[in-house]
């Protein structure tokens, strides 16, 4: 299914059968539990698998499919609501005996005569600085870090507007900001007879916004043993609430080496590609298992015994449309060349290609890079490759920032922390150098041959050439009209015309 | 516009002259590239040659636009997964436009000089120095090709000199009126 939006994308294209579901804004079609029961009713769908992102996590969209008589391929509408509310996970996972990042249990007031008292007393028991986190929260939203105890009630309150905007509930909560905290997350597979199996961790500390850059299985640095503790753990948090179907529980690991419970995310994430990759099972086709009723089988059960001593390493980098040079902020435009990167180890996962049109509708993800090796340093260097080979152009993406981490000294030594890209990205040298030599190329490029095409260009230049190229309309170097008149001539008759008299 | 103007010009190693000399007899060589962004980067170099290859792969021709420089050539060009647009064209040419620049840039600053656009004959004159004019006001009447065409102020100002007077023939060029 899709929307007007993404009506020529590839993966619609490839789909056997595709079905509109209404107009670019997302309320209107990808948020729109109605037209999306509308659609797989009408292909006539046994079930329907909610991807990441949007309704994935949503109870509403598991009842209704329900009610539908189509199978929800992800948790039980009672997991998802159990989880899906933060405090409430927080309160039974701490309960159960997992320690859960200190911070409150219950929503804060932010309404009311003595709210902004009883708010900064709790706010004191907690220490700062301090995170304020929507209870129905995520991707960073609602959420605001607390430094001083004067800042307090202005964030409650933004954060409690943001959340009621973005997901119709404004209650929020106090968490104790772990500062040089690594986010390690477990990838959890459950099925209907109640098993649960843990394939192996993720570390993904490098963010912007609180959104994910960079993921890698397994975390570097930690042993068998806290492999082990930390599934543990995340098998623990998810019987609360029974778990069939797909999951990742979220840890903070504090510089001490103590894992923290952050949240359990209910269904299939952007990052499970690295898990895959180092298990070697697949995740979506378990999930459809899962959800036709059966077990897991042994396959999932061996990978689930090989995770803490895992095989290989795999990296995945976002490759979004975001200027890392501007605080990665969204960028639109026409993607004009796409040429992803092969070869053994590699994986792409892209909805886009030469042509596609970057709107601000959705998430500007276009493309993940994934790369496998035998261990870290093969596949920090496969990973090296990979990004020199993928070009984009028409829209700048995040491959400069990627390209500066894969051979990074701190990261390359595993050393991450959840601040890394705020402390150590600083891209104003990076880009000034790039940009010297695009100044460099751009000169050179006037010296190609007008008729050369461009797939042959390597070969083309003549030595010591210095032809001026033509004056031209648009498109590859080489292939354009030429015409009698260069530039140099063309730039003489400019340079007369516009000579004061 | 796309070139601004000599605000952070820097220089490679390699690059030849300091912008704003007299253009030397390499200057049809010397190329001006200007990195486009939030802050420029305008830089003087020869091209090299040898780049070519390196170039064919990660340098792509730009379409035309009307507010090009006529003469500048635009290019993407991606290095290390930075996207820059390029703006290329013969530095001894983009000087000789700055030099250019400047002085109408002082004319329209200190003052407007009007000058005949044809030859012909002055047939009407309504202003004397001294007088503060608007934008659009007629200022005098020339008979070219036996059609009468009005000369108005191009801005706002005062009069400084009136060279005319009905009657009287002038050559094309020559200066009618000043507004200061």
């Amino acid at each position: 299914m899709y929307s007007d939006v993404d009506a020529e994308a590839p993966h619609v294209r490839a789909a056997d059968h595709a079905v509109r579901i209404g107009p670019p804004p997302a309320a209107d079609s990808y948020l729109d539990v109605g037209a999306i029961i509308g659609a797989a009713r009408m292909s006539g769908a046994d079930a329907l698998h909610p991807g990441y992102g949007f309704l994935s996590e949503r109870a509403l969209l598991a009842e209704a499919c329900m009610d539908a008589g189509i199978v929800f391929v992800g948790p039980s509408a009672a997991t998802l609501a159990g989880l899906g509310d933060k405090l409430s996970a927080r309160r039974a996972v701490s309960e159960a005996g997992v320690p859960v990042v200190p911070g409150t249990l219950t929503p804060i007031a932010v309404a009311g005569p003595e709210a902004a008292g009883r708010a900064a007393a709790r706010a004191e028991e907690v220490g700062w600085p301090l995170l304020v986190k929507a209870a129905a929260g995520g991707g960073g939203r609602g959420m605001r870090r607390v430094d001083r105890a004067g800042d307090l009630q202005a964030a409650l309150l933004a954060a409690s507007a943001e959340a009621a905007t973005a997901f119709g509930d404004g209650s929020v909560y106090l968490e104790r900001y772990m500062d040089r905290a690594r986010h390690v997350e477990v990838q959890l597979l459950g099925d209907q007879a109640g098993a649960i199996v843990a394939l192996g961790e993720r570390d993904c500390s490098v963010q912007r916004r609180h959104q994910k850059l960079v993921e890698e299985a397994p975390a570097p640095g930690l042993t068998p043993g806290q492999r082990r503790e930390v599934h543990a753990l995340a098998i623990q948090a998810a019987r609360t609430f029974g778990l069939s179907n797909a999951a990742t529980a979220e840890f903070l690991l504090g510089p001490d080496g103590r894992f923290w419970f952050l949240e359990v995310n209910t269904r299939l994430q952007v990052e499970h590609g690295v898990t895959e990759l180092v298990s070697g099972i697949d995740l979506v086709q378990e999930q459809l298992w899962i959800a036709a009723g059966r077990q897991l089988g042994e396959r999932v059960l061996e990978a689930a015994d090989a995770a803490p001593a895992p095989a290989s390493h795999a990296i995945e980098v976002r490759v979004s449309a975001e200027d890392p040079a501007v605080g990665f902020l969204p960028v639109t435009g026409v993607i004009t060349a796409w040429r992803e990167p092969g070869g053994p180890g590699i994986r792409v996962d892209s909805g886009v290609e030469a042509g596609t049109r970057v709107t601000a509708e959705y998430d500007p993800l276009l493309a993940k890079l994934l790369v496998i090796a035998p261990d870290r340093p093969s596949s920090l260097a496969r990973l090296r490759r990979a990004v020199d080979e993928f070009h984009v152009g028409g829209v700048q993406t995040t491959l400069p920032f990627h390209r500066w981490i894969a051979g990074d000294r701190e990261f390359g030594a595993g050393r991450v922390w959840t601040g890394f890209v705020d402390d150590r990205w600083h891209p104003g040298p990076i880009r000034e150098m790039a940009a010297r030599r695009a100044a460099r190329l751009a000169a050179a490029a006037t010296t190609i041959p007008a008729r050369a095409p461009m797939a042959a260009g390597d070969g083309n230049v003549a030595p010591g050439s210095h032809r001026p190229g033509p004056d031209h309309a648009g498109g590859t170097i080489g292939a354009e009209q030429p015409r009698a008149a260069g530039w140099a001539t063309a730039g003489r008759r400019a340079a007369v015309e516009r000579w004061p008299r | 516009m796309t070139n601004p103007d000599g605000e952070g010009r820097r220089k490679l190693p390699h690059g030849s002259d300091l912008p704003g000399r007299t253009p030397d007899v390499r200057g049809a060589e010397a190329l001006r590239v200007t990195i486009g962004g939030p802050d420029p980067i305008v830089v003087e170099l020869e091209p090299e040659p040898q780049l070519g290859p390196e170039a064919g792969r990660r340098v792509h021709a730009l379409a035309r636009r009307a507010d090009d420089v006529p003469g500048s050539r635009r290019f993407e060009v991606v290095v290390g997964g930075w996207r820059f647009e390029a703006t290329v064209e013969s530095a001894a040419v983009a000087r000789l436009r700055e030099r250019g620049r400047r002085s109408t840039g002082r004319t329209r600053h200190e003052r407007l000089v009007l000058r005949a656009p044809l030859p012909g004959r002055i047939v009407g004159v309504w202003v004397s120095r001294g007088d503060v004019v608007e934008a659009g006001q007629r200022l005098c009447s020339l008979e070219a090709m036996k059609m009468e065409n009005e000369m108005r102020a191009s801005r706002a100002g005062t009069v400084e000199h009136v060279r005319i007077e009905p009657g009287m023939r002038v050559e094309l060029g020559d200066e009618l009126v000043v507004i200061a």
